[in-house]
């Protein structure tokens, strides 16, 4: 079913609110000060209920009776959501295991992975552009630049 | 006689090996993420920042300024050749552009753009050379009132142009300054949000934010669906304009570049406006205004003069009061901090070889730029046929790379992450990513100019209205808050949006 923009925007303000809530509470724990000396509360504390007002605002508005305008689908395509998620899990798992594996095998497997299953390439094309990436990543960020990339259990 | 004795020292700092190579680096990595669409200078700046840290000061910055002028030029080749901006500053170049090249002439096109730009980068150089030393002199009258006035209207402007909804623009600012409060606050020394994270003391980290709302969040959003890019295959030939091209050129390139280096000064999407006005004042000017959009070489010549002209307007900002107009000069303000320079009215006379010698390197990266862009035009157009698929894998890994080796941090790397994922979801709801970055640079500032002001004025805000200065700037950003209310104003402001819709700003 297509959704408006006025149903979008009802649950970024309810986000928003209980964004700006919580920097108001948290201000209100630090020390918000007097205005002849505001403490380190003080802006937490009021950029909070700012933010609190306009997001009621913004959720009142979107109970308005008027021609709002149709957003396109959440994905655009049936298994763009698949995409998103391969690649956001491909990134949460590079940042837990790199540390580990080291650098250049990581690398390998992060652009293999994103090559087979994001936009699925052969298996040729793929362990030629993995293993190209790695080594050339190595060769630039480790070698030339000489950036402290973690070389795991297998020292490289 | 100052002026030039400024200019030597400017070519004697540029003049020497390490930092002619760096700003070649900078203009060829400029063209190069100008070209490719979906990663644009506010990304590249941040991902090669951490390369710099074993370079001097000077030979980074001239590299970093290089990328952002260089990345205006290579956004042209894209607009005429496939039809997509690699920039969004050149999203009208595509207008003439493309028509131009469809009637085989996409040389001609590519050449006034590459004329035209050096011309404008020129033009706009010799006039931060004039402008920025004496508005730097003004602002040493600043105070903290003054200043809080300036950055909330610099916050101010930049979402009155925001696309879409104002109060979701405002939105975005406000939440942007409440993630700058995260760390010690610098005043009473207080630990704010950081929950233990030694990471976090230093607050939100500027260069893993944008790295994650314009590079992972950018990339996701295309991989949706997938960049399909048709390349030109007629051969490109004949680069240099014709007599003809030039009479046609000549006042549009004059006139983009004056309006390009004014709108620079002004916080926003300033290369965007600028190009998109230029196109609108040479079809008013024009004898056969019908004709553009059907491949006529002053829609080419003039926003392409306008957008890289407005880039060297938007150093003057930094330069001489140390704010960022844009979240390209904030990656650049976060280097000039990493490096420890305070950018600001004393800049320029504390560190004079910095200022002139990135403005000389500004002219060398110009005629760098015109020497790469014309023989070079093949290289480009097959580094546009590099299938996105294999693409998009290797930018997401140098934003990985890139934040990491910042301090050698998962945490960064995961808070960049985060930040792509909020980034995401943030333009699925149509929420702008400008205010929100420009907020997280300028809200510890803001905050510590607003407490000081307080504390002088002991708790009087009238402060901010009784001081001749400040109160000027917030009679303008009042002015402009207000604005949207009026219903011909609001209409005109839509129209502004229009244009600057999904820049990167």
């Amino acid at each position: 079913m297509e959704k408006k923009i006025n149903y979008y925007n009802r649950i970024s303000a309810l986000f928003f609110i209980g964004v700006g809530m919580f920097f108001s509470f948290y201000g209100r724990m630090l020390e918000i000060g007097v205005w002849s000396e505001p403490g380190p509360g003080f802006m937490p504390f009021w950029s909070g209920i700012v933010l609190i007002v306009m997001a009621v605002f913004l959720l009142l508005g979107s109970f308005k009776r008027k021609e709002w305008q149709v957003m396109p689908p959440f994905f655009r395509l049936a298994d763009s959501w698949k995409r998103v998620l391969r690649a956001f899990f491909a990134m949460g798992a590079y940042l837990l295991l790199f540390e580990h594996l080291g650098f250049t095998l990581t690398t390998f497997i992060f652009i293999a992975f994103l090559l087979k299953t994001v936009f699925p390439q052969n298996w040729k094309r793929t362990l030629i552009a993995a293993s190209a990436t790695a080594i050339l990543a190595r060769l630039i960020f480790i070698n030339f630049l000489e950036t402290q990339l973690p070389l795991g259990f297998l020292g490289f | 006689m100052d002026l030039l004795s400024h200019i030597a020292l400017g070519a004697q700092v540029l003049f020497v090996p390490a930092n002619i190579f760096f700003c070649f680096i900078g203009v060829l990595m400029g063209t190069l993420v100008g070209v490719l669409p979906g990663l644009g200078p506010t990304a590249a700046i941040a991902l090669l920042l951490p390369s710099t840290f074993y370079i001097p000061p000077v030979t980074a910055i001239i590299m970093l300024a290089g990328i952002y002028y260089g990345a205006m030029y290579g956004g042209s080749t894209t607009s005429i050749l496939v039809n997509i901006p690699g920039e969004a500053a050149s999203v009208i170049t595509c207008l003439d552009g493309y028509q131009m090249a469809l009637k085989g002439r996409a040389g001609p096109a590519l050449g006034i753009a590459a004329f035209s730009s050096f011309i404008a980068g020129t033009i706009s150089i010799i006039g931060l050379m004039l402008v920025a030393p004496p508005l730097a002199k003004f602002a040493l009258a600043f105070g903290p009132p003054e200043y809080f006035a300036l950055m909330l209207l610099g916050m101010v402007v930049l979402i009155y142009l925001a696309a879409g909804s104002m109060l979701k623009a405002l939105m975005m600012g406000v939440f942007g300054l409440l993630l700058s409060t995260i760390g010690m606050d610098t005043i009473s020394g207080t630990q704010r949000l950081t929950f233990g994270i030694l990471e976090f003391s230093d607050g939100v980290g500027l260069i893993p934010a944008i790295m994650g709302l314009f590079g992972v969040a950018e990339v996701i959003v295309n991989l949706e669906a997938g960049i399909a890019r048709n390349v030109l295959t007629t051969r490109v030939k004949d680069l240099l304009p014709s007599i003809q091209d030039w009479k046609d050129s000549f006042l549009p390139i004059l006139r983009g570049s004056v309006l390009g280096f004014f709108i620079g000064i002004l916080p926003g999407p300033a290369p965007v406006i600028s190009a998109f006005s230029s196109y609108a004042i040479e079809k008013k000017l024009s004898k056969y205004p019908e004709r553009f959009g059907t491949g006529v070489i002053e829609g080419v010549a003039g926003p392409e003069a306008a957008n890289n002209a407005a880039t060297g307007g938007a150093f003057i900002p930094l330069f001489t009061l140390g704010i960022p107009c844009n979240s390209v000069i904030a990656v650049l303000l976060g280097a000039f901090m990493i490096y420890g320079i305070q950018p600001g009215p004393m800049m320029i006379a504390k560190y004079p070889d910095l200022f002139w010698g990135t403005i000389m390197s500004m002219y060398l990266g110009n005629v760098m730029l015109l020497v790469l862009n014309l023989p070079l035009i093949g290289l480009w157009v097959q580094v546009l046929k590099v299938p996105y698929p294999i693409l998009f894998p290797i930018i997401l890994l140098f934003c990985l790379i890139g934040v990491y080796s910042l301090n050698y941090s998962t945490v960064e790397v995961a808070l960049m992450i985060g930040f792509g994922v909020f980034g995401y979801l943030a333009r699925k709801f149509q929420y702008e990513m400008a205010p929100l970055v420009l907020a997280l640079v300028l809200g510890p500032m803001m905050e510590n100019n607003m407490r000081l002001s307080l504390v002088i004025s002991q708790g009087d805000p009238m402060i901010f209205v009784t001081h001749p200065i400040s109160a000027g700037l917030m009679a303008v950003t009042f002015v402009l808050l207000v604005s949207p209310l009026i219903p011909w104003i609001a209409k005109r402001r839509k129209k502004l949006q229009e244009k600057v819709g999904g820049e990167e700003v």
